[in-house]
């Protein structure tokens, strides 16, 4: 699904997706594959199985199936767990701090972007109704975070 | 002269207790403790005892009386006085045998013995004392009234004692007496005549709750002095507080004198420990009462003391009665009620029969409601302010409220009585009960009001009254008084009306704790609800543009059409969902209030909206200048947006123009004088009159969807919930086609 760019030796980055809805999940997956840029994605359905993933715990116990994202899309109001709760836990954890999360979520509570930036979140985005502004907001995230920033070195 | 005003309370500091004096009908001795060596003896014990002070003073008692008669006096000093008094004694004289009563009483670290020589007559035995009160004590609690128990008493201490006046006198609140029996032989009766406080100076009050009887047998008598004055053992006068010899102020005698009385007896009436009146009696000649008979008489004085309570309860029985059925149906119905006030109210009638009150105001919180006649709400509430320090166990009462609070002479015609609850003071609630001014005749024996004398040279002598004529006086402001039962109703519904409060407030508490807790969960879930509404709504959308971007070329244009309608109605439902979740939010986020100067305000709303329209042409008009107001600076942003986008909006005119400004608060009848009106007004299209409340109403529209740029229709809605918030209305006036002046106001006040 993912190549590797001939020009650039670099590997393919991976975008962890932390998404319940099925058509919130098609719909990124259809503008990513758009981009210019080509990023390898990895989808978990909700809270426990992205803590699982990040802390390689459970059936990810092995490090080539959970390599580490360098960048975290993630829904707030999850099944189980939500996306809070990840934020949080990966917003305190040293290792996990660096990479950034960019939180894609249908709820414009003023409550929930507060306490989101309290956690340290890199960016906040309210998913729009509107299909040309989805594909624009989408078509950018990648070409912000892939293109015009310098992301960290993550120890593996 | 001196500033102090002179009456016969001057006497309260005449120290009676310990005159050196006493009365010349006896002899008395004083006795060191335990030997009974005599210390101190009346002058006149040549006298009754043929002994010269001088012989006597030094000496055992012993030399007085023989050895059965010591070992008599040894065992009265063991035992009690009081059921031991009077003791037979008698001395020798010239061969004969002189008897006394003798009365004895210790007064660390000695003893006073008293001497009064026996008659030959009335002599009591117990048998006797018996016969003599049996009757008497059955026919005192036998009596059906107060007033009938104290004439029984009166009739019975002069059958008995035979003094020419006994009258039974009694006490009021403030001291002042009236005599409420009489029985006598005399032609003027002294029956409710009244005495001012002053004529019983209070250490005398003191002395007969001390001594239950004191005699006088002959008012001009010469005092005698003691020999020596002072007592050896203290060095001090002699307290004579408990002798029955002890002499009187000679104020008193003169009083008596003044009154053509020459003897006098009193009889103490104490209830709940404390003096309830006298039982006096008079004789215009000299009269010895025996100890034994004096006896009686204080005997019978207790048995009436012990009485003066049962028969207190049984006065006005039907009438406590009634007060209790009255309290009961109260508290009743006032626990059924929702709130104390509303109860209180349905209950007009009941609360001033309750007290037989004339006018009743009840208080809770700022709320006041008053019944019948009372005074204006200014003149209740700074009275309240006055009665609050003055209230004693959550009570005030007075029957002359003028005499301490002279605000009250102009409404005393329907406050002079005025009794006050405090219920609580933390929820603010009193209620007040108010009865009129009875104007009435009180009898005085003499005038009360004139007790001091001048003397010819010019000097003041405080004397005894000497008229005791009958002198009426008309007493103005004064109400009838609270009776006792009445204040313990109102003290009990007191107690009632707390806990039915208590509940109350209790109640409201957890009310308040729900809605607060419902208002919580309706705000999540708003934002949860529209969580849920939107992400189907988007894959809706989302759908929709997939087929349309993927299959364009299996679709016709009848096909992308109404793809492309799917797409324009899911983006209004999402409209929808924002404006409602938006308006529910609007009515309970905190109003953050500023200040906030709305000529800028106003300008950058105008900005906002051309450049969002840059196509439209409009003038906007600002005739003056707009002020700086307290408000929510967002809020009110908005307000104005919505109002002045409407007016751009609603407009078929080719010159369109929008003004915005105020007018003054009194400038408009709608509106509270203390508010400012602003306005917008439009040249626009103008709104039928039929339509002028409806525009307020949720997603309520009067055009096409896609007519004047379209819409949710909630834009007014939330415009109203603005200034409502803001203390505020909104409101419209408009002539179709010619245009439109949408009106609201901030309210100053809810801006502190």
């Amino acid at each position: 699904m993912t190549q590797i760019s001939a020009s650039t030796l670099q590997e393919t980055p991976l975008l962890l997706i932390v998404e319940d809805s099925n058509e919130d999940f098609e719909a990124l997956q259809r503008f990513l594959g758009r981009s210019s840029v080509a990023i390898a994605t990895y989808r978990c359905v909700n809270g426990e199985q992205a803590l699982a993933f990040l802390y390689r715990t459970g059936s990810y116990i092995e490090r080539q199936n959970s390599p580490r994202p360098r960048l975290i899309v993630l829904d707030l109001n999850l099944p189980g767990t939500d996306g809070r709760e990840v934020l949080r836990r990966i917003k305190q954890d040293d290792n996990l701090k660096m990479i950034p999360v960019v939180v894609f979520t249908t709820s414009n509570n003023p409550k929930d972007i507060e306490v989101c930036y309290q956690y340290g979140v890199n960016s906040y985005i309210v998913k729009p109704i509107n299909f040309a502004q989805l594909k624009r907001d989408i078509q950018m995230l990648v070409e912000y975070w892939f293109e015009v920033t310098t992301l960290p070195d993550l120890p593996d | 002269m001196t500033d102090e005003t002179i009456d016969l309370t001057n006497c309260d500091r005449e120290p009676i207790h310990i005159p050196s004096l006493i009365q010349p009908h006896g002899v008395l001795l004083v006795l060191k403790d335990p030997t009974l060596e005599i210390l101190q003896v009346s002058r006149n014990t040549q006298e009754f005892l043929v002994r010269q002070p001088e012989e006597l003073l030094g000496n055992p008692l012993s030399c007085l009386f023989n050895a059965m008669q010591m070992k008599l006096i040894h065992k009265c000093l063991a035992e009690d006085f009081e059921s031991i008094n009077p003791l037979n004694l008698s001395i020798k004289r010239l061969n004969k045998l002189i008897y006394f009563d003798g009365i004895l009483h210790r007064l660390d670290p000695i003893i006073i013995l008293e001497l009064e020589p026996k008659q030959a007559k009335g002599q009591i035995s117990f048998f006797n004392f018996y016969q003599e009160v049996r009757g008497t004590i059955t026919r005192i609690q036998k009596a059906p009234t107060l007033l009938e128990m104290c004439q029984v008493v009166v009739t019975e201490v002069r059958r008995i004692t035979g003094f020419e006046r006994v009258m039974v006198y009694q006490f009021d609140r403030e001291g002042a007496g009236s005599v409420i029996a009489e029985d006598t032989n005399q032609e003027t009766p002294y029956l409710d005549l009244h005495y001012p406080p002053s004529d019983i100076p209070k250490q005398a009050r003191q002395l007969y709750t001390l001594n239950w009887l004191r005699l006088i047998p002959d008012a001009s008598y010469q005092p005698l002095t003691l020999i020596p004055a002072n007592n050896p053992v203290t060095n001090q006068p002699l307290d004579l507080s408990l002798s029955v010899l002890r002499s009187v102020s000679p104020i008193h005698l003169e009083y008596l004198q003044n009154m053509g009385v020459t003897a006098s007896m009193s009889i103490s009436l104490m209830h709940e420990k404390k003096l309830w009146g006298l039982i006096a009696c008079h004789h215009s000649s000299p009269k010895y009462v025996s100890y034994n008979i004096r006896t009686v008489c204080e005997f019978i004085g207790q048995v009436m003391s012990v009485e003066l309570a049962n028969k207190e309860a049984i006065q006005d029985i039907d009438y406590k009665n009634q007060l209790k059925s009255l309290q009961t149906q109260f508290v009743e119905e006032l626990s059924q009620a929702e709130y104390f006030l509303d109860g209180m109210v349905q209950l007009k009638s009941q609360l001033l029969n309750l007290a037989s009150a004339t006018g009743a105001v009840i208080c809770s919180g700022s709320q006041w409601i008053r019944v019948g006649k009372t005074p204006s709400q200014e003149e209740v509430h700074a009275l309240l302010d006055w009665i609050k320090p003055h209230l004693y166990h959550n009570l005030f009462e007075t029957r002359s409220l003028m005499k301490n609070y002279p605000a009250a002479e102009s409404y005393k015609a329907i406050a002079s009585g005025v009794l006050a609850l405090e219920i609580s003071k933390v929820h603010h609630n009193y209620i007040l009960w108010f009865r009129p001014e009875i104007i009435q005749t009180v009898n005085w024996g003499g005038n009360p009001n004139k007790p001091v004398e001048v003397l010819s040279n010019g000097s003041l002598r405080l004397s005894p009254r000497k008229s005791f004529a009958l002198w009426q006086q008309t007493v103005q402001g004064c109400a009838l008084p609270w009776k006792p039962c009445e204040v313990e109703a109102i003290t009990e519904l007191r107690s009632l009306v707390v806990g039915v409060v208590l509940r109350q407030a209790d109640k409201l508490a957890s009310m308040n704790f729900e809605l607060q807790r419902s208002n919580e969960e309706l705000d999540s879930f708003a934002y949860v609800a529209s969580h849920d509404l939107k992400e189907p709504l988007r894959g809706i959308h989302n759908y929709a543009n997939f087929l349309m971007e993927d299959y364009a070329d299996v679709l016709n244009d009848d096909g992308i059409a109404k793809l492309q309608t799917l797409v324009r109605l899911t983006q209004r439902m999402e409209d929808l969902i924002n404006s409602l979740l938006h308006f529910s939010r609007l009515g309970r986020a905190e109003l953050i209030r500023q200040p906030v100067n709305l000529n800028e305000l106003v300008q950058q709303v105008i900005n906002t909206l051309t450049i969002a329209r840059p196509q439209s042409e409009v003038e906007f008009r600002i005739p003056q200048p707009l002020q700086i107001i307290q408000c929510d600076r967002a809020q009110i942003n908005e307000l104005f947006s919505n109002l002045i986008s409407n007016a751009i909006k609603y407009n078929d005119k080719p010159q369109k123009w929008v003004e915005i400004g105020f007018i003054e608060g009194n400038g408009e009848s709608k509106v509270a004088s203390n508010s400012v009106t602003f306005y917008v007004r439009d040249n626009g299209i103008g709104i039928l009159q039929e339509h002028l409340d409806k525009i307020f109403q949720i997603f309520r529209r009067l055009h096409g969807r896609d007519e004047f740029g379209g819409g949710t229709g909630v834009g007014l809605t939330i415009a109203r919930k603005i200034a409502e918030r803001h203390g505020g209305r909104i409101w419209v006036e408009s002539t179709p086609t010619i245009g439109s002046t949408f009106y609201f106001t901030v309210s100053v006040e809810a801006n502190r």
